[in-house]
């Protein structure tokens, strides 16, 4: 049996219960989502030990309120991450099912280093109200806890794409590799191409701070400025560094692919570029910028998303796979149940939404 | 089949329900105890009373580490598990009910946005924004629960799904209502028994009393109708679960331990609200909330055996082979087919020089075929939980020719087993490893001519 033939028996016998282009939409939009709020996290995390460390009255100030945002985006990166987590699943369920069962302690893990990264994120927020300049220790672990999931995660999905090698690694020493103690496969550069982000994101994220709480009767148009323009400098030079990091990674991916000539890599890379020239012109306006410059730098997101999508497409059409043959099994009902909530789900959330943001803002009326 | 994952010594079964067991008390606190948030800070407003609003506040913070912390890694930790020990059981609930698993994600992100908010807003908003706010999150979550007890009685129960694979067949399947009311009955009592301990904190005095007795009412309705609807979701196990529950000592006694905890649970809440305040003081309450977690572990553990040999009850065994013919979805039994073909020619994770059995590898070959079949229930180690060389040790078949016998049997004469899915050649070198395994055998060792030939 040959590997080709191997993953269409991999496929699961019981089909896809709608179109496979549907899911895969689903994947990209809310990965999109998911890593939008671990850059958030990475980011935050990582500015807030940073400040902590430096000291100082506005360092301290926007270390405290990171460090709390953190928290809460860590929830939301992990509520986010569960959707993707379930779409491949169902049309790349060969892949990943086999690179996890072969690096199955890792697995594992991953979801320990994050408890450990949210319980040391939560101390590092909680017990600063106590002791302002302490616990920064308990910041930097959380970071670091949040960033080996990034590693273990990011292999995991590496290992994924190279499924010749799979067998090799199962049966190496002329055994039968079913400890599942290695992790196989990393690419740096793929790595660092979601890290980076943390940054541009983070800054731009403090932009939408000092624009948010600007009208607020007790708002320090000081610290404001102080917290718009060092976000949207750092935004700045994440992206450049960004660009090189793009290139560096995109060298790396095997030749035999034709990625070079693949439109939505294109796509992707001029929306990185295009963010990059807004983020030139934010510095003198940070206020002014915040909202433009975070939905372009979602779209970003998004077209990266949507080329890196197009990089598995190719990576595994070497192997003939391709998710649009998948067995359909069409399941209308369970179909209209899931997008009429998810149409609710969003209509329910935008209530608490509107109260949080005005409450936060100063700009909520009611008895 | 993917490559196989062995946890050594424990067992990846056991790994799976470690993890569901810790699971129950954070997912049934999450889904319960908004409900129980709501009714208290309705009151605290009316009485205008600050200390029970303090309480409430405290109460939703803890809620939001425990359930959001710990509950969130430990269910997405169920996922992983299952990913890596039994990944084409997971495939094969994935592949029918993505959509019910997706709509319940869409409830999440109604329930951490709403719990967040509630957090952060309180005393900062109107209370009537605030309690409905409070009552978002109670509605979503409960919701959840709704969605996920589908794919959880599923598992137990398929009804009409084997005839017609269709979701909502499968979802509203034979336990469902029982265990849904069930579930509900029991996230109302644990919530009691949060606010219980949340209660041994505070002061004493009128608001301690009021929120220990309401904590009691609470948790004894929660245990008195769950243990109606438990009555309910037994008598409506099929024929199969209510045998394995007579026959294996281990089920049989799990289902007598959660029978027990949940009187003492009835009592401990009756005592509560009899005005036996200082029982909620948390040098009693917390190892109270850990008898609760054994009771509901034993409780789920039976559940988890009534379905033994399969995964999907009538579709997947516990060992991930397909068996049964699924006919409206167009699948083969697959053990008929390795039985036929050969595990070893029809899979790809074998080592090329398995492939066909020989003098050289009959052993090796063996081994994959035994894990392959057995390795989800049973350790390969003498010295490991549920082990397969003691196992054989105790049924007292060790000579190779005789457990070779011994395995075409099971499936079929022994129920609670799956069949073996190999042809001839390969049940006899898997027989052959089997009793290598087992410590100081006497059997005579079987020669590579039996294993490739036979003489059953």
């Amino acid at each position: 049996m040959d590997i080709n033939s191997a993953l269409q028996a991999l496929r699961d016998p019981l089909g896809v219960p709608f179109f496979p282009w549907v899911f895969q939409l689903l994947m990209v939009l809310t990965f999109a989502l998911h890593i939008l709020f671990v850059n958030l996290v990475v980011g935050g995390l990582a500015l807030a030990v940073y400040e902590h460390f430096k000291g100082g009255d506005f360092n301290l100030r926007l270390s405290k309120a990171l460090a709390q945002v953190s928290t809460v985006n860590l929830s939301v990166a992990i509520v986010l991450g569960v959707a993707p987590l379930l779409f491949v699943q169902v049309i790349y369920d060969p892949f990943w099912y086999a690179s996890n069962s072969l690096s199955a302690w890792w697995a594992m893990a991953f979801l320990l280093v994050i408890a450990l990264g949210f319980l040391a994120t939560y101390v590092f927020y909680l017990k600063r109200k106590k002791s302002p300049q302490g616990y920064g220790l308990f910041g930097v672990s959380g970071l670091v806890f949040v960033l080996c999931a990034g590693i273990i995660i990011s292999a995991l999905s590496v290992q994924a794409l190279v499924p010749q090698k799979w067998l090799e690694w199962y049966s190496a020493n002329g055994g039968l590799a079913t400890t599942g103690t290695s992790l196989y496969h990393f690419e740096i550069g793929r790595f660092s191409h979601f890290i980076v982000p943390a940054f541009i994101n983070i800054g731009i994220f403090m932009m939408l701070y000092a624009w948010y709480f600007r009208p607020r009767a007790d708002a320090d148009a000081a610290y404001l400025d102080w917290v718009g323009r060092s976000g949207a400098k750092m935004a700045k030079i994440a992206a450049m560094i960004q660009v090189v990091v793009g290139f560096w990674w995109l060298l790396t991916v095997p030749a035999d692919l034709h990625f070079m000539r693949n439109p939505f890599l294109w796509i992707g890379a001029s929306l990185g570029l295009l963010l990059l020239v807004g983020l030139m012109k934010a510095e003198s306006a940070p206020d002014r910028y915040a909202i433009p410059m975070a939905l372009l730098s979602f779209v970003a997101i998004l077209g990266m998303g949507t080329a890196r999508e197009a990089l598995r497409m190719a990576y595994l059409g070497v192997f003939d796979y391709s998710i649009y043959t998948y067995p359909l099994n069409i399941d209308w009902g369970s179909t209209a149940l899931f997008l009429v909530t998810f149409v609710m789900g969003l209509v329910v959330i935008a209530y608490p939404m509107t109260v949080a943001f005005k409450l936060g803002r100063g700009t909520l009326t009611e008895s | 089949m993917y490559p196989l994952f062995e946890f050594p010594t424990i067992g990846g079964g056991m790994i799976i329900a470690l993890i569901a067991t810790f699971h129950i008390l954070p997912c049934h606190l999450a889904t319960g105890g908004f409900w129980m948030a709501y009714f208290l800070e309705r009151r605290g407003h009316a009485d205008k009373n600050q200390e029970l609003l303090d309480y409430i506040k405290h109460f939703a913070l803890m809620i939001l580490i425990f359930c959001f912390v710990l509950g969130s890694i430990t269910g997405v930790g169920i996922w992983f598990a299952s990913t890596i020990i039994s990944p084409r059981a997971i495939s094969g609930l994935i592949h029918t009910y993505v959509w019910g698993w997706a709509t319940e994600w869409v409830f999440f992100i109604i329930e951490i946005v709403a719990i967040y908010t509630y957090y952060y807003t309180f005393g900062k908003v109107a209370p009537k924004t605030h309690m409905r706010i409070g009552l978002i999150y109670a509605w979503a979550a409960w919701i959840s629960m709704v969605i996920i007890t589908g794919i959880l009685a599923f598992m137990m129960t398929p009804g009409k799904w084997l005839e017609t694979g269709g979701f909502f067949d499968g979802f509203f399947n034979p336990t469902y209502w029982p265990q849904l009311f069930y579930r509900t009955m029991m996230m109302l009592a644990i919530s009691g028994m949060f606010a219980a301990v949340m209660a041994g904190f505070m002061k004493d005095g009128k608001t301690q009393n009021y929120v220990v007795k309401t904590a009691g009412r609470w948790g004894l309705a929660g245990m008195v109708l769950g243990a109606l609807f438990a009555v309910w979701y037994y008598f409506k196990l099929p024929a199969t679960a209510h045998e394995i529950l007579a026959s294996i000592p281990y089920a049989a006694m799990m289902f007598k331990v959660s029978l027990v905890i949940g009187a003492v649970m009835a009592i401990y809440f009756a005592l509560l609200i009899f005005g036996q305040t200082p029982l909620a003081h948390p040098v009693v309450a917390i190892p109270m909330v850990f008898v609760l977690f054994v009771g509901i572990g034993g409780g789920e553990s039976v559940r988890e055996f009534s379905r033994r040999p399969y995964l999907m009850p009538g579709y997947m065994y516990s060992n991930q082979i397909i068996a049964h013919d699924f006919e409206v979805k167009g699948i083969k039994s697959e053990v008929a087919r390795f039985q036929k073909d050969g595990f070893l020619q029809s899979n790809y994770f074998v080592p090329a020089d398995w492939r066909n059995i020989n003098e050289k590898n009959y052993l090796k070959a063996g081994m994959l075929l035994t894990k392959a079949n057995c390795v989800i229930c049973h350790t390969m180690e003498a010295d490991g939980r549920s082990s397969l060389p003691r196992l054989i040790e105790r049924i007292g078949i060790t000579a190779a020719a005789d457990l070779a016998a011994y395995l075409k049997t099971i499936g079929d004469d022994y129920p609670y087993m799956p069949a073996f899915a190999g042809n001839d050649v390969e049940r006899r070198a898997a027989a052959a490893y089997m009793v290598s395994i087992v410590p100081n055998n006497e059997a005579e060792p079987p020669t590579p001519a039996w294993v490739l030939n036979g003489d059953e």
